[in-house]
């Protein structure tokens, strides 16, 4: 059994009277240690794929089963505390405490967990060992990305999710985030899956699945995933 | 219309916000505007009350009375509207000291509250809570006809005066100098021939509102013409009494003279009589003596004469003796004689018989017989002559006797007359002498009369207005004070209002940039945005100020005056809004309001719309002070370092914070230290300093302790009595005359009544050489041990103490002297008080007729027991309000700090945070924050309630400024309840934040 399997996922917004369907009848499934990359364009509902893998948001119907457990009827609490073990997030905005510099972003994250790696370390691990101590209004987008990410790394997540993590970069810092998070999943054998509208981005996946209208277009599995050196936008 | 419609939609949407915008501003403004309009609503009320009572403007008294000349005068005054005399007469009845008044037509008219007015001279009306309808009043004074027609009265109804608003009536010129009640009668029940009193109201008086500087201005024109009358009419009635008296003299002097003319006629008249008759009586005895002498003289004459004849007689006896001798015949008596004769004769005519008549024998016998006839006839001759000599003597001796016996009688005739002449003569001298004194009384007191003439004073009129009423300024000054408190207070509110308005306002607008952009980038006006926004604030801000200003134009006034006014007798309150002020606090509140708005709104418009539709980016981070200290901060867990971090992150919303709930905290402890205070002074007054039951007042002052009442009381098982001289005294600073009370006593052994202790709680005694006074009085006066004060009786008589020591005490003010310094400093001691513990023996002791009256501590505590529970609503009324504004100030900072952190308590959310922590998150910040601002708001509060029972404190009132731990408890209590309740409150804010929606706003 693959790590993540999804099946049958439906989120039906209820807007009053009328019903938005964000997705319909979405399943694929993820192994372990894979490099995933969610594509889509905007509006196709590959966000709302995100939140409910991430446990912000449950599913309508379906099934979504994690290292063997179904979270789709997860409750309020058990979300939360799948979010706090299981999940890394990394946003397209970084969402860093503004108040808090790289160093204790990252505690922030890890103190809440079991089994925590070190903050420092972590921070060196994505190229900021020099900057520990700085606030994020100090840090270029990059930088604070790369804040974001091993905030979300510290947590020694299952799962690395990222939502267009590159989306508010340029292009060549874009290409470092890219690159990070692909050494990491490679190094650290975590589970990654970025979403973006980009497809170039997708050719350094091990697996590339295309979202469209609230349904998968095609599931490609990369047998070949490019070196993010190759690849360009 | 689009615009209105978006603005209610963001009230509907967030509710809270709305209403606790809407409940700042009415909390400020109801305060504000209520607090401030107290004093303005008390002095309307009063002057209202004034004007409808016609409270007189000025008051004339003068030294020898007024008269229907004087009432003329001040009539025809220009500036004087209306003028009445009156009648007043002070007396003791039922041991208190009571002013009896005649009841007015126009001026100082009385307010009936209860009952009917008199309609006989038996019938009075009394004051609220002395007696009841139906109780009749006796005066026992029999001096009393002076002044009035009767001395029973039945009460027929209460009044109120607006003369006497203060429950503390003044000084009076009888018993303990202290006024006690206020009685008023028909005016005809008075008999005096003169006017006690007149009093005036000026022109334009009741237009001019009392208390204001127009007032004083309106009157100030009439004061100066009663100030050149008054020299006029002292003078006429001076003259006028000069002129009474010196006619009196002359009178009396013309009188006297008459009398002395007609009496001393009578008495003169009366003495010629007299002596006419004594010369009478004097000739009568001349004549008597002359009878007597011419009786002696004719008793020695015929006497003499009688004599001559008998010895003649004798003589022609002896004659014939011898020759009859020589016949032999006897001559024992002339009758014998003649017997013997007549026999010889017959003898002889016998022998003549037979004898010839020729014969010589015949011859010589009738010549014998011629002889012997011739002897007879000589011899009854002599017989006659003896015989007519004894009739003459007889009836000599019965002239004689009956001539004596005339005499004598006359005599005694005058000598009876004499007598009555003699009493007579008594009588007259003792009416002489009385006469003589009766003259003499006369001249003296003509003489007096004149000398009092001589060294008449001229009569003075005392001028009285409105400011020597002590109820019209002590009312001034608790409006004043109220005033002054209004100063801290509402500003305070305001100023917590006005931020906390600011800060919600900036914030809101700051969230909703994203909306600008969008409403700027869809061509909509700025203007038309900024009324959007406006028209939010304007209409909560509106709301407020209509709730506020109700309530505080009608709530807070009325609670405010019963509190200040319970020593006061008044009308009830009416209350007013203050146009002026509702305007301008309007004004100020939707200008400052509108500004803000536009001015956060319009910061806005600098921004390209696109950069409005992106987030604001979050404020630096910044490394806080403590970081420094490094060996501090590395042993502060994690979740602490972020706290202290976020804390000082947004200085102006620790700063509001603070203010807040420091604010909150201070108003909440004044709140309670205000209560404490208060009832604490009560204790240690009559449980601490002074622990007497009661004081008995005399029925007589006495110089001495009497034995008598001593075995009376040791009977009734009262110990220890402590002999005192109590009396009111007045002292005076710079404006004021304020009461305080003397007491002297017959020992310095005075510790089981009083407990006297300097401010650094030393025991003080008393000694020979000063008083002891209490604290207040050396504070209002500025003085010190070794100064003087100068005190003065009703009499304004001065008297002079030396300070010995100054003792703590919390309700009046005394001066404590020995007996020994008493005499000193006001004249030898007469004791009039006995101050004990009695328990409940009071109406036995009544009925001793040693005292007159009880005064019962009991009585002083329950009456200050009023005014304490009274103060109680205020403090209510500030716990009220403080927990009101702490709550929203609470509520209000910690929905601003969620809003402004949405983002990053999304992105914690998401990161796994569970509920508990991210509300510890954000609790802790506003648990240090609070902790810190109920710390500081605790010295605050200390000061305020400091400031506040300072402002509040009269002159007979110290209040003790601790504060119990109790209190501070509570404080603190109320403020971490507080706390809790918003942070329940605001868990559920957080609890509702959609991490999607906060995390996607800026796709």
């Amino acid at each position: 059994m693959a790590f993540i399997e999804v099946k049958n996922l439906s989120k039906i917004y209820q807007m009053g009277e009328v019903k938005i369907k964000a997705i319909e009848n979405v399943s694929f499934s993820i192994d372990e240690g894979e490099l995933v990359v969610i594509l889509g364009p905007s509006g196709a509902g590959k966000t709302t794929i995100l939140n409910i893998l991430g446990g912000m948001d449950s599913p309508t119907s379906g099934k979504i089963i994690i290292d063997g457990t179904d979270i789709s009827k997860y409750n309020r609490k058990e979300l939360t505390k799948y979010r706090r073990y299981d999940i890394g997030f990394v946003f397209q905005f970084y969402n860093l405490v503004g108040n808090l510099t790289a160093l204790e972003n990252v505690e922030l994250a890890n103190q809440i967990c079991k089994n925590p790696r070190d903050s420092k370390e972590t921070l060196k691990s994505v190229g900021l060992g020099d900057r520990t101590d700085h606030f994020p209004a100090q840090l270029s987008g990059g930088e604070q990305q790369r804040v974001s990410i091993a905030r979300a790394l510290a947590k020694n997540p299952k799962i690395l999710l990222c939502d267009e993590p590159t989306g508010a970069l340029d292009s060549k810092t874009g290409k470092m985030i890219i690159e990070l998070l692909q050494d990491t999943c490679h190094q650290t054998k975590t589970t990654t899956i970025i979403i973006t509208h980009n497809a170039i981005i997708a050719e350094i996946a091990d697996k590339i699945i295309r979202v469209k209208n609230g349904t998968i277009e095609s599931t490609l599995v990369n047998k070949n995933p490019k070196p993010v050196k190759e690849i360009d936008w | 219309m689009l615009i209105f419609k978006n603005a209610l939609k963001k009230i509907k949407n967030q509710l809270g916000r709305f209403i606790s915008l809407v409940f700042i501003v009415a909390l400020g403004s109801a305060f504000f505007a209520g607090v401030r309009e107290t004093s303005s609503d008390m002095i309307k009320t009063l002057d209202e009350y004034y004007d409808e009572t016609n409270l007189m403007d000025f008051r004339i008294v003068s030294t020898m009375g007024l008269t229907d000349d004087d009432l003329n005068a001040l009539k025809e005054l220009d500036n004087s509207y209306i003028v009445e005399e009156n009648y007043s007469y002070e007396t003791v009845i039922d041991g208190n000291a009571t002013k009896i008044y005649g009841l007015t037509d126009n001026i100082n008219n009385i307010t009936l509250i209860d009952g009917t007015v008199p309609q006989n001279n038996n019938e009075c009306l009394v004051m609220e809570g002395s007696y009841n309808i139906g109780d009749t009043i006796t005066i026992e004074d029999s001096n009393y006809t002076d002044y009035l027609s009767t001395n029973t009265f039945k009460v027929t109804g209460i009044v109120r005066s607006s003369m006497y608003i203060y429950k503390n009536f003044g000084i009076s010129t009888v018993s303990d100098g202290k006024l006690d009640n206020v009685i008023y009668i028909p005016k005809d029940t008075f008999t005096l021939d003169y006017y006690t009193e007149i009093y005036l109201i000026a022109k334009d008086s009741q237009e001019a509102t009392s208390y204001e500087d127009d007032y004083s201005e309106t009157i100030a024109s009439l004061l100066s013409e009663l100030e050149r009358l008054a020299p006029i009419q002292e003078t006429k009635r001076y003259e006028q009494i000069k002129t009474e008296a010196m006619e009196k003299v002359y009178d009396a002097r013309e009188k006297l003279d008459k009398t002395k003319k007609e009496n001393e006629k009578k008495l003169a008249d009366a003495l010629a009589t007299l002596n006419s008759a004594q010369q009478e009586i004097n000739n009568g005895y001349n004549e008597i003596e002359a009878g007597f002498n011419e009786l002696e003289n004719n008793r020695i004459s015929i006497e003499q004469e009688f004599a001559t004849q008998e010895a003649t007689l004798n003589n022609s006896l002896n004659t014939i003796n011898t020759t009859l001798t020589s016949l032999g015949i006897p001559t024992t008596s002339i009758n014998d004689s003649l017997n013997a004769l007549n026999t010889q004769v017959t003898n002889i005519k016998n022998i003549l018989n037979t004898l010839d008549p020729t014969s010589e024998e015949y011859a010589y016998y009738n010549n014998i017989l011629t002889n012997l006839n011739t002897l007879i006839t000589n011899l009854n001759e002599i017989n006659n002559g003896f015989n007519s000599l004894s009739e003459g003597r007889t009836t000599w001796n019965n002239t004689y006797n009956e001539t004596l016996n005339t005499l004598n009688e006359n005599k005694a005739t005058l000598d009876e007359s004499q007598i009555t002449l003699n009493n007579s003569f008594n009588k007259y001298n003792e009416n002489y002498a009385l006469f003589q004194d009766e003259i003499n009384k006369g001249l003296q007191e003509i003489a007096n009369a004149e000398a009092e003439i001589a060294t008449l004073e001229k009569p003075e009129w005392y001028l009285f207005d409105r400011e020597d009423n002590s109820g019209y300024t002590t009312f001034l000054e608790s409006a004043t004070k109220i005033d002054s408190i209004a100063a801290v207070f509402p500003i305070f509110f305001i100023a917590v209002a006005f931020l906390m308005c600011l800060n919600t306002m900036t914030r809101m607008i700051e969230e909703e940039r994203t909306e600008i952009g969008i409403f700027t980038s869809l061509g909509i006006s700025k203007y038309k945005i900024i009324l959007s926004y406006a028209f939010y604030v304007l209409l909560a801000t509106s709301l407020g100020i209509i709730i506020g200003l109700s309530i505080g134009y009608t709530v807070i006034p009325r609670v405010l005056y019963n509190v200040y006014t319970n020593a006061f007798i008044l009308p009830n309150l009416k209350t007013y809004a203050n146009i002026p002020v509702c305007i301008t606090i309007i004004e100020v509140c939707l200008l400052t309001m509108s500004l803000v708005t536009i001015y956060a709104v319009n910061r806005n418009f600098k921004y390209a719309p696109a950069t409005l539709l992106r987030p604001v980016s979050p404020k630096n981070g910044r490394k806080v002070l403590l970081e420094k200290i490094n060996f501090i901060w590395k042993h502060i867990s994690f979740t602490w370092k972020v706290t202290f971090r976020n804390l000082f992150r947004y200085k102006k919303r620790i700063i509001m914070t603070l203010i807040g709930i420091s604010g909150c905290t201070a108003l909440l402890l004044t709140g309670f230290g205000i209560r404490d205070s208060i009832s604490k002074i009560l204790d240690t007054q009559f449980k601490e300093i002074q622990t007497y039951d009661s004081m008995l007042i005399l029925n007589e002052e006495i110089t001495s302790p009497s034995s008598e009442i001593n075995n009376y009381l040791q009977n009734e098982d009262i110990k220890n009595p402590l002999y005192t001289h109590m009396e009111t005294l007045t002292f005076r600073t710079d404006n004021k005359t304020i009461d305080c009370y003397a007491l002297g006593f017959e020992t310095t052994e005075i510790d089981e009544y009083f407990h006297l202790t300097d401010t650094n709680n030393n025991p003080l005694t008393l000694s020979d050489n000063g008083a002891i006074v209490t604290e207040k009085i050396a504070d209002l006066l500025d003085v010190s041990i070794g100064d003087n004060i100068t005190l003065r009786d009703s009499n304004n008589e001065i008297y002079i103490v030396k300070i010995a020591g100054i003792s703590k005490n919390y309700i009046n003010n005394y001066i404590y002297m020995s007996k020994e310094y008493y005499d000193i400093a006001f004249g030898d001691i007469t004791y009039n008080t006995i101050i004990t513990n009695i328990d409940n023996k009071g109406d036995t002791l009544l009925n001793s007729n040693y005292f007159s009256n009880i005064q019962y501590t009991e009585d002083s505590i329950s009456m200050l027991q009023d005014i304490i529970d009274s103060m109680n609503s205020i403090v209510f009324l500030i716990i009220g309000f403080s927990s009101f504004l702490a709550i929203t100030v609470l509520y209000n900072l910690t929905t601003i700090n969620i809003s402004e952190r949405l983002r990053e308590i999304a992105t914690l959310k998401v990161l796994g945070f569970n509920d508990k922590e991210i509300s510890m998150y954000v609790y802790r910040e506003t648990i240090i924050l609070t902790i810190i601002g109920i710390f500081i708001g605790i010295f605050f509060g200390l000061a305020l309630n400091y400031f506040v029972l300072t402002v509040a404190e009269t002159d007979e009132l110290i209040f003790i400024k601790d504060i119990n731990y109790l209190s501070y408890i509570y404080t603190i209590l109320i403020m971490i309840i507080f706390t809790i309740i918003v942070q329940i409150i605001t868990s559920f804010i957080l609890k509702k934040i959609n991490m999607i929606d906060s995390l996607k706003s800026v796709e």
